[in-house]
Order: structure tokens, then sequence, then C-alpha cells
């Protein structure tokens, strides 16, 4: 199949590369060539040309205003794509801009699944992404084939923006996670315990988690280079915080750890991993 | 002075009225036209669209809903073309949006002050608000005797954007403000102690404030009808909140407290008087 990809990042990049290796015929549009790198694809000049020549179109990039900006925006995909062709999006955005974004397209006969993925850069290289799906039935069905080569656990959540409801949920759970794993680091060491051995002895009982295990693991060895840059994280709980209040749903705790990801910018450690929020406790 | 005034609302319409009381020459317009019939009654002059309350005047005041609203009547006073005119937003929008407007009205040659109000119908009515302005010094001067008709303590906080930010920090400290006393009266009563005495002998030391002295009065008198509407207050918390996050600034009490204000909303209170989050509490600890 023709496949057209744009967000060749730390995601897109081995998203892309499994489409294919499927055997699908790859075509990419970057905002900056450079980030086609060694990718044998053929390079679209704009999203519209891309569109022009694909049956369906993959995007994973950053904000709500980056992908309405390559969908809908100056030489827009849906300046390219034609009717029933189908485009994926795999970034994480606002449940609102996913459904505003599927209606516009909707008015030209093209077809938009909002799918945000979870997994990390990890799961993205091993094809082992959890993918979260809005959109009709149907057309979930039809590309359901790709999906398979990025991830095991597709499930469709429900109609446009349902994936990205799914998401948000995702992500409050884990960055709360990350908080709770963090503040437990931080009080076995202000009661000179190990930290290490916490870690190793919480794995094996109720508290364990993937979470534990992997940023705790950072935490211990204090390396908070980048896994998930925490400035997304940052980003999606604007997200998060903002479908809460539309909603008028209280979320008391994702509102705490919200300031504590401001903080984590305030002190410029957005580009390195969430596990930061330990060095946020340890200024207090 | 020549004034349009655009946004009859709870507090609009009183503040066109302290306007006409003190001398100068208003013209009204509002979204629906009844809002304008008791100021056209006290003599104030009607328009036909933002543009037309602007046209002819020194000065245009609005007070409306939100940020966009707020844009809107100002993209209309813009294209009036009104040379030397100075605008006034005294709505509460975000400081961000505040300062956009007020490029966009520079660039049509229209100088603007955001001016924020505080004390509610109760100050509006009174001409007793507490303004807070941001700006350039000689936008403020030529609007001091227009706001000196609605309010009593104006200060010129800073430049364009600076009335905003005093605005959100003077929500921070009642929303806060209020939820603590709030919380001070569930506690007493738990405690199985009668909160009006509780009140009465706080009221002497360091706790001391307006909102428990008047909030406070509210809360025992279960008088839940606004004043001040909880959806609003809500509204005001997730501009700070906004602006927290796009500045990383770690704001935990304004969060915590957003989220009450945010179940008052979803639970139904939205109507009343943002002393109603007594009865959240008290929904909370199964106190009703």
């Amino acid at each position: 199949m023709k496949i057209g990809f744009i967000g060749l990042g730390a995601m897109g990049r081995p998203m892309a590369r499994h489409l294919q290796r499927a055997g699908h015929d790859l075509a990419v549009w970057a905002r900056r060539p450079e980030s086609v790198g060694d990718l044998s694809a053929r390079v679209c000049a704009t999203p519209a040309e891309l569109g022009r020549c694909c049956e369906v179109v993959f995007t994973v990039v950053t904000s709500s205003a980056d992908v309405a900006g390559v969908a809908l925006g100056k030489d827009g995909l849906i300046d390219g794509m034609a009717p029933g062709s189908v485009l994926v999006d795999c970034s994480t955005i606002a449940p609102d801009a996913a459904r505003h974004i599927a209606e516009k397209l909707g008015e030209k006969g093209i077809r938009f699944l909002d799918a945000p993925v979870s997994g990390g850069e990890q799961g993205a290289i091993a094809a082992t992404l959890a993918i979260m799906a809005g959109g009709d039935a149907a057309v979930l069905e039809r590309v359901r084939p790709l999906l398979e080569c990025l991830g095991q656990r597709i499930v469709h959540i429900g109609p446009n923006g349902a994936g990205q409801v799914a998401k948000a949920c995702n992500q409050m759970i884990m960055v709360a996670a990350i908080e709770a794993a963090a503040e437990a680091m931080r009080l076995a060491a202000g009661a000179g315990v190990d930290c290490a051995k916490v870690r190793q002895a919480l794995a094996g009982g109720s508290a364990a988690s993937r979470v534990l295990e992997v940023m705790g693991e950072r935490m211990v060895s204090r390396d908070f280079s980048a896994g998930i840059e925490a400035r997304l994280h940052h980003k999606d709980f604007g997200l998060v915080l903002e479908a809460a209040r539309q909603s008028g749903v209280p979320v008391a705790l994702t509102a705490v750890v919200a300031q504590q990801l401001n903080a984590l910018m305030a002190r410029g450690w957005g580009l390195d991993d969430t596990s930061s929020l330990l060095r946020v406790l340890e200024l207090a | 002075m020549k004034i349009g005034f655009i946004g009859l609302g709870i507090m609009g319409r009183p503040m066109a009225l302290n306007l006409i009381k003190g001398g100068h020459d208003v013209t009204v317009w509002a979204r629906r036209a009844e809002s304008m019939q008791p100021l056209l009654e006290a003599g104030a002059k009607g328009a036909a669209s933002p543009a037309d309350a602007a046209r002819g005047n020194e000065l245009v005041v609005s007070m409306v809903a939100d940020a966009p609203d707020v844009a809107e009547v100002m993209r209309g006073v813009a294209s009036a073309g009104q040379s030397g005119l100075v605008a006034v937003d005294m709505s509460t929008i975000a400081p961000a949006a505040a300062r956009r407007i007020g490029e966009d009205l520079a660039a049509a040659g229209v100088d603007f002050v955001d001016a924020p109000v505080s004390g509610g119908e109760v100050g509006a009515i009174a001409g007793t608000l507490s303004i807070m302005a941001g700006g350039s010094d000689a936008a403020f001067a030529r609007a001091k005797p227009a706001f000196e008709c609605m309010g009593k303590n104006v200060v010129h906080v800073g430049a364009s954007g600076a009335g905003q930010v005093t605005k959100a920090a003077n929500q921070i400290v009642t929303g806060m403000g209020v939820l603590a006393v709030a919380e001070a009266f569930a506690f007493a009563a738990k405690n199985g102690v009668d909160r009006s005495k509780v009140r009465e002998a706080l009221l002497g030391g360091f706790a001391y404030s307006k909102i428990l002295e008047n909030h406070g009065q509210r809360m025992l008198d279960r008088n839940f009808k606004p004043g001040f509407k909880s959806w609003m207050h809500e509204k005001d918390l997730n501009i700070v909140m906004q602006t927290a996050h796009e500045l990383g600034l770690c704001l935990p009490g304004s969060a915590a407290t957003a989220q009450m204000f945010n179940a008052m909303v979803g639970s139904g209170l939205g109507e009343e008087d943002s002393i109603a989050v007594l009865k959240l509490l008290e929904r909370l600890s199964g106190q009703e």
C-alpha cells in the first residue's frame, strides 16, 4: 500500500521503518528536510503532495496546532488526499482538536482516526506500542493491518476524540506514578535508607509497576537523560487539565502533579526525562 | 468627557450609570438591545455597534465576559478609525490575551488600558470598585477621570497586561481565602464547635480578613445567592493555572483550589456564590 508519513522524530522514525519493512511503499514530508536522514522514501515538497500519492497517511507530531497545520493548513493534507483515504494521527493532542480535524476532513470525504500511542521510544522500536483509536470502527478495520506493524494492543475506544481521551487518562496515571515513585525515593533517601534496596524490594510486591521499574531505575542511578522528554508530559498535562475542566470533573492529584511539572520546566529540565520530578522534590 | 461603553451586564450597567452620574457624555452598546434600555432612560445615547460606540468619543470602555468577546468588540473599536482614542477593557481575561489586544489596538493607533475590577456588583453600584490598571502613563491619565466615577481604589500597576496580572493575583488570594474560611468552618463543625463563635474569635486576630468577615457571615447564614458566581471564579482560576503552565510556575495551593471550583461547576453549584464551596466540603465529609 502507498503510505505517507509526517513526523520523523524519536517515535515516528522507527514507526515509519516498520511500515516500510512490512513491504509498504513509503512517502514522507518533513518540515526540516534533513530529518529524513537515511530513510529511503519518496520525499514530498508539501503535505498536499504527500496526500495526493497516498492511501493512508500517518502523523506523529507534537501539538494540536502542528496536526491542524499539516492537515488543514496551507498546502495541507486536505488539499491532496482523495475521498476515502485515511489520516491516522498518532500524536497526543486535545480531544477537541481531534474532533475538529475529523470534521473538516470529513467534509471532503477524507477519513480520520485519532490513534495516540503509549510505550515510548522503546515501544516504537520494538513495535509493541499500545494504540488507542478513536473514529469509525470500519475505518479502523481498514488500517488495522498497518497498526499491527506498530503495536500489539490496538483498542477501538469510541468515536473521534475518544482515542485522545484514553491517552489523557494514560498520561494522568503514568505521570502520577512517576511522582509517587519520586516521592518514595525521596522519602527513602531523607530517612537515610538505600533507595536501590527499597526499589528492589518494592518491585516484587503490590507497588510493582513499569514506572517503578524504568523510571525508578533512572532515579536510583540518577540518570536523568531522556527517555521521555519531560516537556512533552508537561504539554500533555495542559491537555488533561483542560479536558477535566470542560467536563467539570475534579482531578485533585493531577492538578498538584502538574505544578511539580511546572517547577521542573522552570528549572530547565524539560529536555530531560520525567524522572527529574525527583530533582524537583530535592529543591524543597 | 465623551465616553463609549460596551457591555451592560450585572457589572457594566451600574458602572455606566455611575459615569452618567459623574457628568460624562455616555454612548452605550450591548449585544442585546433590551440591556441598553435602562441606560437610555438615564440619559445615555445608543450606539449601533462597537465601532459606533467608539466614533466621536475620547474614551471607550468594555465590560464583557471573556477574552474572545473583548477581542471582537475591540476589533470593532479599532475599525472606527477614531484618532487619539483610548480603549479601556475592564473585563477579567488572561494577561497574555490583554497584551495581544493592546498590540492590535496600538497598530490601529488606539491606546489600550487593561483595567479589571474587584468588588462585585455591590462595589459597581456604589462606585467603590478596586480598579487595577495596566498601560502607558499617558493613557492611564486620560482614563483616570472615568475610573474615579466607578471606583475608589484606583491603582496604575504597570505596563499593558499588568492590570490582568494583578486581577489574577487577586483571584488567587480570594479563591484560596474562601476555601480557607470554608475549611475552618467545616473543621469547627466536625469538632462540634459553634462556627459563629469561631468566626467571632478569629476576627480579632491575625486570621482577620474581609473574606472571613463578609463571606464567613454569609456561610453562617447559608446565603449562597451570588454575589460572585462560582463558575466565574473557576474561569478566573483557570486563567491563573494556564498562565502558570505557560510560565513554568509551581502553584500547588491554587491548583487544589481550582479543582474544588471545577468540582462545584461539575456538580451543579456553578450558579451559586463561590462560598458554596462550603457545601462541597460538607458533601465530601458527610456533614450535610
